[in-house]
């Protein structure tokens, strides 16, 4: 969250990790995570702020991390994720992940008339666009992510609480004792 | 658990760490002219900033060092400190559920 990549327009949107540690980690120690960020943040450099940390809490911690793992978890139900299917999958899940919560930020603001002059119609929209393209790099970053780590580490995902209930996982064997 | 399952989570462990600081390294010398964050825009849009509190490394800036190094130091231990932090609170609710 401390990079803030240039997009159209001369507006910038970061990344916010929220579907790979959601689908990693699962998402209640995801929103633990998401929240030590945020405080580390508002504390220490004044990103995001005190005054806002609720907020983010919401659009980033809850919205942010819980949506990609129940879109996750139903794309997983109906469509059984594997091969191209499964990093569809968690593009999808990440790329809605980022925009929902971009929109509940704009919706926010958007309410915050007067204090922030512009409504719902133009923030909403602002923050939609430009979260969709950042969006599309979240999707990249977590398929690269959550690929590498289902190649080198199996064992690592096997226990988590989202990508468990993949079918590689749910078919497999027992694992033997240590 | 087992003595290989360790060593290798170590090395998955330094392996994250590696590629988030090489990520902390290009966004800051690569995008760093775009580090101003919402409030920047907000500022712009006429929406005014009314800190309740001024924390020690406003927007990502060591007093007396605004620069990219400045940023890259922040980044680095930044990312230390989330490291540290966010293993201690694993720690503890771990050990929490296992009582």
């Amino acid at each position: 969250m401390m990079m803030n990549y240039p997009i159209i327009g001369g507006t910038t949107a970061h990344l916010l990790g929220g579907a790979s540690i959601g689908l990693i980690i699962g998402p209640f120690a995801g929103l633990i995570f998401v929240t030590i960020i945020l405080v580390l943040q508002a504390f220490l450099f004044g990103d995001g702020g005190l005054t806002t940390l609720g907020a983010n809490v919401l659009n980033m911690g809850i919205i942010g991390v819980f949506i990609p793992c129940i879109l996750f978890l139903v794309m997983n139900k109906l469509f059984k994720g594997t091969g191209k299917k499964l990093y569809a999958m968690i593009f999808i899940s990440a790329f809605v992940g980022d925009v929902l919560a971009a929109i509940a930020a704009g919706t926010e603001l958007g309410l915050s008339t007067p204090t922030f002059q512009y409504g719902l119609s133009i923030a909403v929209p602002a923050m939609a666009i430009n979260h969709s393209i950042i969006g599309v790099a979240e999707g990249i970053v977590t398929v690269v992510l959550i690929g590498t780590l289902l190649k080198l580490r199996p064992d690592v995902l096997e226990k988590s609480p989202i990508l468990s209930k993949l079918p590689i996982f749910q078919n497999e064997p027992e694992p033997k004792e240590e | 658990m087992a003595k290989n399952t360790k060593k290798l989570n170590q090395k998955t462990l330094i392996v994250g760490l590696t590629v988030a600081l090489i990520f902390v390294l290009v966004g800051v010398f690569m995008f760093s002219y775009s580090m101003k964050t919402l409030d920047k825009q907000a500022e712009q849009l006429g929406a005014e900033e009314k800190p309740v509190f001024t924390p020690p490394f406003v927007d990502y800036n060591i007093p007396g060092l605004d620069n990219e190094w400045g940023a890259l130091i922040i980044g680095i231990a930044g990312t230390l400190l989330l490291f540290v932090v966010s293993l201690g609170v694993a720690k503890v609710l771990h050990k929490k559920k296992g009582n």
